[in-house]
């Protein structure tokens, strides 16, 4: 299972403009992580998602969270118990 | 208390409503949708401050310009600006990718 983790986190790696990803389950723990994203991270991003599903507690699936500046955006999207962000930069 | 001045939120394209939250989380103004919505404006200022602890840059010690958390059919745009968080709800229309 671990392996497939992985090769699914260097996949997402892979894609152009990609320069980190981490993966968190439900209570904030860090399931893997792979260039820039810090596993220090981790709680935050499991905590802003499930503020988010809040917003809407009626929908079926949850958000997708952006943040973003100049240098770079981050994308927060959970699913079932599973958390994945994505540090993307700008690519020109 | 004095007002949150000159803002032009209400002008933002495909806009259903918007907020503006001071420091405190309390609702300065607000319009359409969300008017007088405390819960979403505590919901969003919780978000804006776990937000501003992700560092987006690895290099540099900065934080997001714009938080937005997209649902299916609307989403939720959000901005500090001199210590106030401005909060719009706008329609999502997402186009169709094209296929080459």
């Amino acid at each position: 299972m671990e392996n497939n983790l992985e090769r699914l986190l260097d996949e997402t790696l892979n894609n152009p403009g990609v320069v980190g990803v981490l993966c968190a389950d439900k209570q904030g723990l860090c399931l893997g992580v792979k260039g820039t994203a810090t596993p220090e991270s981790s709680g935050i991003v499991v905590a802003l998602s499930q503020q988010a599903a809040l917003l809407k507690p009626a929908a079926s699936t949850a958000p997708v969270i952006c943040l973003e500046s100049d240098k770079g955006n981050v994308l927060v999207k959970s699913h079932e118990d599973t958390t994945l962000v994505i540090h993307k930069m700008p690519v020109y | 208390m004095s007002g949150p001045g000159p803002h032009n939120l209400d002008r933002v394209p495909d806009q259903d409503g918007y907020l503006i939250i001071n420091g405190d989380g309390a609702v300065m103004a607000s319009s359409g949708d969300l008017e007088n919505d405390e819960r979403v404006a505590g919901i969003l200022m919780n978000m804006v401050r776990l937000a501003s602890r992700i560092k987006i840059n690895p290099d540099k010690p900065e934080t997001f310009k714009r938080l937005s958390v997209v649902f299916d059919d609307f989403m939720y745009v959000a901005t500090i600006s001199s210590s106030k968080v401005y909060v719009s709800k706008r329609r999502h229309n997402p186009q169709e990718p094209v296929l080459a």
